[in-house]
């Protein structure tokens, strides 16, 4: 079983309800577990246990601010979920999409000037 | 495999994956922005940059060039920072098609093992470390299922 753990953790870990509240509120930016905690009406102990988790599974980062501790997403544990849901050619075609548009105001670049 | 035609000359659209400030302009999923901290385009150069997410998310990358051919293919190894071992390599080739060009991307994984493992959890024919916080759409899902269920 050629497997991180920590994969399989992330799933488990986003596999509670809250903890996947929690990653949509940090969507917004970074937020202190006070927000965060009453936002979803928890508890605060109940916020940061939960963060702690998702945090251990690298989808959290936090950074002490002064005496607050903020809370934001983490790309690591981000990437595992967005391979799994096929992130890779999503990536891919977006950015090729982007490219497209990109290479017409090339041409029109290139015939101005030519 | 990811195909893809696109209308303008293979030389132009080649040129889009050789300089910065082409990269800059499209590289990425809608709404992401990049930042580079080194840019060599040669074999055995370097792109170091990071992705910013339209949520603030940082997501460090690292490219290496392992093969150019202009205007016709390009090989380059995509970690997530120098000598990654999870980094896995990928094969771009420019294709004219009459006045467009076909752009192929094939993915290769960096150990059968990495490959295996993403074929038999995740069913992916192709897969790797790229990025995007495709979290909303995924949540969305589970919430949504996990509401029914």
């Amino acid at each position: 079983m050629a497997r991180a753990a920590t994969t399989s953790d992330v799933f488990n870990a986003i596999a509670e309800p809250q903890r996947r509240e929690l990653l949509v509120l940090l969507r917004a930016g970074e937020q202190p577990v006070t927000e965060l905690a009453q936002e979803l009406g928890m508890t605060q102990p109940g916020a940061s246990k939960h963060l702690r988790v998702l945090r251990e599974v690298g989808l959290v980062r936090d950074r002490k601010a002064g005496k607050r501790r903020l809370y934001c997403l983490d790309a690591r544990g981000l990437r595992t979920i967005h391979e799994w849901t096929g992130g890779f050619e999503q990536f891919w075609n977006e950015s090729l999409d982007r490219l497209d548009a990109y290479a017409q105001e090339l041409k029109q670049e290139s015939k101005r000037s030519g | 495999m990811i195909s893809r035609v696109i209308d303008a000359p293979r030389e132009l659209v080649f040129e889009a994956f050789t300089q910065v400030r082409h990269l800059s302009r499209w590289w990425g999923p809608e709404g992401f922005t990049t930042t580079t901290l080194g840019f060599e385009f040669r074999v055995g150069g370097e792109w170091d940059f990071v992705m910013h997410g339209p949520d603030g998310t940082d997501y460090p990358e690292w490219i290496t060039w392992t093969e150019l051919i202009p205007p016709e293919r390009i090989k380059f190894l995509h970690g997530e920072y120098r000598d990654d071992p999870d980094a896995f390599e990928s094969v771009l080739t420019f294709e004219s098609v009459g006045a467009a060009t076909r752009i192929e991307m094939r993915t290769v994984f960096a150990t059968k093992e990495l490959r295996d493992e993403a074929v038999e959890k995740y069913h992916a024919v192709e897969g790797g470390q790229q990025t995007l916080s495709n979290l909303a759409v995924y949540v969305t899902a589970l919430v949504r299922n996990g509401a029914e269920g």
